[in-house]
């Protein structure tokens, strides 16, 4: 047997390389990014071809921004904790790459739910805010990600970041079923759910298919702007690998 | 599509997709310009002699 013959890593786990995982970001982002392009434009049509609700009138059409963000704040912290699991199992840099990629675009989206969603019950409930259970768990979901996104900055060793981060991710994560549930284990001022939910969707046909639509649109949008990120930590990691290099020939006077 | 300018809640409406599209916008551009910056220190450093450990060997 020669060395030639060592076992190379197929399908998804190849791509756990960063070497490798940045030539397919290379050839899938166009793709993805146009694609998305393309969604939006059709979910945007769509959400402004809907008839105005019976109760909420034409507001209803901030429905189609509002749940979308706020799937992806969410799917975004389900990333997270993908990639929390992936450090403290198995110790994989890429793990933490995703993580760490996914919290400024999940705290963007989050902070979307959170601004769309008062300028929606200003109109709906009279007021813009209310202290009740499902707005509340989620501000603390915002709040969970700028701290992450802090300890990831305060410290400076990759490692011990990582995995400092990871149980914190691990742990915020409880907040996730609090958010999801508690509009039915709590009295809130917000709506019960009306897509995913016992019994089939509530919403009708003429308002779920552009809300789908839109659910892929900004899906897509994630995954895109996901995997920009992710290639850009890999640069840093990569930019701080050799200004480190750097840093050690000078100290040994080594010019290489 | 039923027409929206100049009815009661057009202002709601409008503001929700106007931060929707700006958040989304900024944040695109910050990480298309991240990645541009980056690349462009990353040439510097390989101009200057250094290399990743995934070209030292090729």
């Amino acid at each position: 047997m020669t060395t030639d013959a060592v076992k190379q890593p197929r399908g998804l786990m190849a791509l756990a390389n960063p070497t490798r995982f940045l030539a397919f970001v290379q050839i899938v982002l166009p793709y993805l990014s146009l694609t998305a392009l393309a969604l939006l434009a059709v979910g945007l049509w769509m959400a402004f071809s809907v008839p105005d609700d019976y109760q909420q009138g034409r507001t209803v059409r901030i429905m189609f921004v509002h749940v979308p963000s706020v799937w992806m704040a969410m799917s975004a912290y389900m990333v997270m904790v993908s990639g929390a699991l992936g450090v403290l199992v198995w110790r994989h840099p890429l793990a933490d790459v995703a993580a760490r990629a996914a919290a400024p675009i999940g705290a963007a989206f989050t902070f979307l739910g959170l601004a769309t969603g008062s300028i929606w019950g200003r109109p709906m409930w009279g007021t813009w805010w209310e202290w009740d259970a499902r707005l509340t768990s989620f501000l603390v979901l915002l709040i969970i990600y700028l701290g992450l996104i802090a300890l990831w900055h305060a410290i400076e060793e990759p490692a011990k970041s990582a995995r400092m981060a990871a149980v914190v991710v691990m742990v915020g994560a409880l907040n996730i079923p609090i958010i999801r549930f508690s509009v039915e284990w709590f009295t809130t001022l917000h709506q019960g759910p009306s897509v995913v939910r016992s019994g089939g969707p509530a919403l009708a046909p003429e308002f779920l298919y552009p809300l789908l639509v839109m659910g892929l649109a900004f899906l897509l949008v994630f995954l895109t702007l996901h995997l920009m990120a992710m290639r850009n930590e890999i640069l840093r990691r990569q930019i701080r690998t050799l200004q480190r290099k750097a840093a050690r020939d000078h100290r040994t006077g080594n010019s290489k | 599509m039923t027409a929206l300018f100049g009815t009661k809640y057009f202002g709601f409406i409008l503001s929700a997709y106007g931060i929707t599209a700006a958040v989304l916008i900024v944040l695109t551009v910050w990480i298309f310009t991240t990645h541009t910056r980056r690349k462009q220190q990353l040439a510097k450093l390989e101009e200057a002699g250094l290399k990743r450990a995934s070209r030292s060997n090729g």
